[in-house]
């Protein structure tokens, strides 16, 4: 297998676009992909599109082809990958393959959705459909409500706390702040969102023991990578950022069929197989960008992805250790709660933000220094899970 | 329950519900249908105050429950103050109205 | 123009004693401090600043509920309706979200729109309640009339509070049938949803008071509508 790099990245801010359709929204990454590789006219041999759900949004399916027409990429190869949430990271994959094998040298992966043509419960009822139709779906069950099952649990576990939840969302928050991508700029307090007897309209229960400010918020949004193999890179004239480790692993549909519903098996997995391609621990990370689509997940990704032990994610969190500046910087970017989550573009924004760090190009929020980052995008309720090991080599 | 069907592995009898394919432990193919039966313990819950479009409630319980006999299954709960390890009794009702029709599941109350 | 005080009386409608809303604060998620306060009928011009922009904008029936709020607040200016209150909230003087309503008769109060122009801290979610306290707890009303034009609202006020449906009833907005917020319901509802505290330390109301501060209108439609693109 060949080693594969990254020498394009593009995102566009997330939050909601009206005047663009889905495919001119993933689209602007591509562009801006390919001109921060500095392509030119070149050929690209592959397009890998992660979007989960715009037949559902927008109405409208075969995305890659019509994206692949759109950017004049014709004749390339097209195809649209969809794995829920982590639709984003199952593209980065296909493309990995892709280049790996030897198959195509120039590959773009975009992954983006546009999820705010619809409004807020229609969304929540779309993404529930990845529930199991009768014995999850019809119930109402939404992905915060597995979420909140989940927290419930591991509070009662692993003595996590809200305030610990509370800590994550205003970590994220504030880092999404210094994030030009970022669907939400706005600090919180841990007064406004959970002191303050005022709080309980702020931060209204979504899904007890989850809150408002406890679930990332519905974003359109989209992300772009341009991979070729590693001995390309030098005509490019990019630092050469290399995918090192890749992992992926599914789980029971239903939560109910796990022993033990505390524990993400698939996040395991796929993070001990990225670490093992990669050759690299949990300890050689500088920075991880995981999917913190409700504030627990942080806190569980960071112990099941080998980071922390179980039960140690919240103290790392109090003392300070996953802020910027820390030892080891969870979601520098203001991870799902802050940048947003836009479904299919998630797991690619992921990765496009450990370049940019990587690379010394992530601005303010640069975590100094950056040479390993990780990222980790969760499908369904952890049942179908990627993770990436980037590296930056000489 | 007659109407909550689970499926006992004829082979190394894993208990599953929903059905599948092949063992989730063995990946043997044939199973024995049986039925959920006794009270049902709840593992854990929520209060879903953020119900889907097509569901106009303004909250509701929603927990996993394990059978005496072993099923493990989601279901709708209604009862005032859920607490875990808590006893029920599972009836089968309407939970959610489908393309104009009740869709019937799996509903757990204290008591008889 | 010398206006026809005579024929002004007959088009005038007699005002009814309203006890005034007291002001109360609200911290928000952000940490900043809102003042809730009943506004007068000489801040509507300034008011209508602030509601002018939103009738330009479609989505979520922005248009719809700022055209309406415009014309009611400029009949309460001109006396053009009868009994009709406003209350606003504001985040140092600057004005993040208005409701109205009007006293219908002593036992009924007719609730007419909530605006919120600062979106995502859920400012309308608390004036809409503190709206609802004021018919109930100060005006002393039996019951709440409410309707909604978005789905947004529906979902917000007749689910979040379980309000009764007044089958083939009309609110004075017109519309669908529409719904009522009883007594009974809002002492359910309003642990949940209305907080505040009272009194509103001096220096704050005194800020709020000093200035009613209203963002320009670029300002107002990028708060309300988000909208990013444009690559």
């Amino acid at each position: 297998m060949r080693k594969v790099a990254i020498v394009g990245v593009g995102m566009i801010p997330f939050g909601r676009y009206e005047s663009e359709s889905l495919v001119e929204m993933l689209a602007m990454p591509a562009l801006r992909a390919m001109d921060d590789a500095g392509i030119g006219d070149r050929a690209v041999d592959a397009l890998y599109v992660g979007n989960m759900a715009a037949g559902m949004f927008n109405h409208q399916s075969a995305v890659a082809s019509a994206l692949a027409d759109y950017l004049a990429l014709l004749p390339a190869a097209a195809d649209t990958i969809e794995n829920g949430p982590a639709s984003g990271g199952s593209a980065i994959k296909n493309g990995l393959l892709a280049v790996a094998s030897g198959y195509y040298d120039l590959v773009l992966v975009v992954g983006g959705e546009k999820m705010r043509d619809v409004i807020g419960p229609r969304a929540t009822d779309t993404v529930a459909t990845m529930t199991h139709p009768t014995a999850e779906y019809i119930y109402g069950v939404t992905l915060p409500s597995l979420a909140g099952m989940f927290t419930r649990l591991y509070m009662e576990k692993y003595g996590v706390t809200e305030r610990h939840l509370a800590q994550v969302a205003i970590k994220n928050h504030n880092n999404g702040l210094l994030n030009p991508y970022a669907h939400i700029h706005a600090s919180i307090t841990q007064e406004g969102i959970l002191d303050s007897p005022h709080s309980v309209v702020n931060s209204p229960i979504v899904s007890d023991p989850l809150r408002l400010y406890d679930c990332c918020p519905v974003s359109d949004g989209a992300a772009a990578l341009l991979l070729c193999p590693a001995e390309m890179v030098a005509e490019f004239k990019k630092p050469k950022v290399v995918i090192a480790g890749f992992g992926q692993a599914t789980d029971t549909q239903t939560v109910q069929e796990r022993e033990d519903p505390t524990d993400l098996k698939a996040v395991r997995l796929a993070a001990q197989q990225a670490f093992a391609m990669a050759k690299q621990t949990p300890r050689d990370v500088d920075l991880a960008e995981l999917h913190d689509a409700f504030t627990i997940l942080e806190i569980a990704e960071s112990e099941h992805a080998g980071f922390f032990k179980k039960g140690e994610g919240a103290r790392a969190l109090e003392e300070g250790r996953t802020r910027i500046g820390g030892d080891l910087p969870i979601n520098p970017s203001g991870g799902l709660k802050a940048r947003g989550h836009a479904l299919g573009g998630t797991g690619v924004a992921q990765v496009a933000e450990l370049v940019w760090h990587l690379r010394g190009e992530a601005g303010q929020r640069q975590v100094k220094g950056a040479e390993v980052g990780f990222s980790l995008n969760f499908g369904g309720f952890g049942n179908n899970v990627t993770a990436f090991v980037l590296r930056r080599e000489a | 329950m007659k109407e909550l069907v689970a499926y006992r592995c004829k082979k190394c009898g894993l208990i599953m519900y929903p059905k599948h394919g092949r063992c989730l432990r063995c990946k043997a193919r044939e199973f024995e249908p049986f039925e959920a039966e006794g009270d049902a313990r709840l593992i854990t819950y929520t209060d879903n105050q953020t119900l889907p479009w097509g569901i106009d409630d303004r909250q509701r319980f929603l927990g996993i429950v394990e059978f005496a006999n072993g099923v493990k299954a989601m279901g709708w709960l209604k009862v005032a103050t859920p607490k875990l390890g808590m006893k029920l009794k599972p009836h089968w009702e309407p939970v959610r109205v489908m393309g104009g029709e009740d869709v019937y599941g799996l509903v757990l109350r204290q008591g008889k | 123009m010398p206006m026809d005080m005579e024929l002004e009386a007959l088009l005038r409608p007699p005002a009814s004693q309203m006890p005034t809303y007291p002001p109360k604060w609200i911290t928000l998620a952000t940490g900043a401090k809102m003042v809730v306060r009943q506004l007068e009928r000489g801040d509507v011009p300034t008011l209508l600043n602030a509601v002018r922009p939103t009738m330009k904008v479609a989505r979520d029936y922005y248009d719809i509920v700022g055209a309406r709020l415009y014309a009611e607040l400029l009949g309460w200016y001109r006396y053009r309706v009868k009994d009709h209150y406003c209350l606003a909230g504001q985040v140092n003087g600057a004005l993040v979200g208005i409701v109205n309503g009007r006293m219908y008769t002593p036992e009924i109060g007719m609730s007419y729109h909530t605006l919120a122009i600062d979106r995502g801290l859920r400012v309308g979610a608390h004036l809409f309640a503190a709206k609802m306290e004021y018919h109930l707890e100060y005006l002393g009303q039996e019951e709440v009339w409410i309707t909604a034009e978005s789905p947004i609202g529906f979902r917000r006020w007749m689910i979040e509070y379980g309000l009764e449906l007044k089958e083939g009833m009309q609110h004075e907005l017109g519309g669908a049938s529409f719904y009522s917020l009883t007594k009974a319901i809002w002492h359910e509802a309003k642990p949940r949803l209305c907080v505040g505290s009272r009194p509103v330390p001096r220096e704050l109301l005194a800020k709020a008071e000093l200035e009613i501060r209203v963002a320009d209108e670029g300002h107002i439609l990028d708060k309300i509508l988000g909208v990013k693109g444009g690559d």
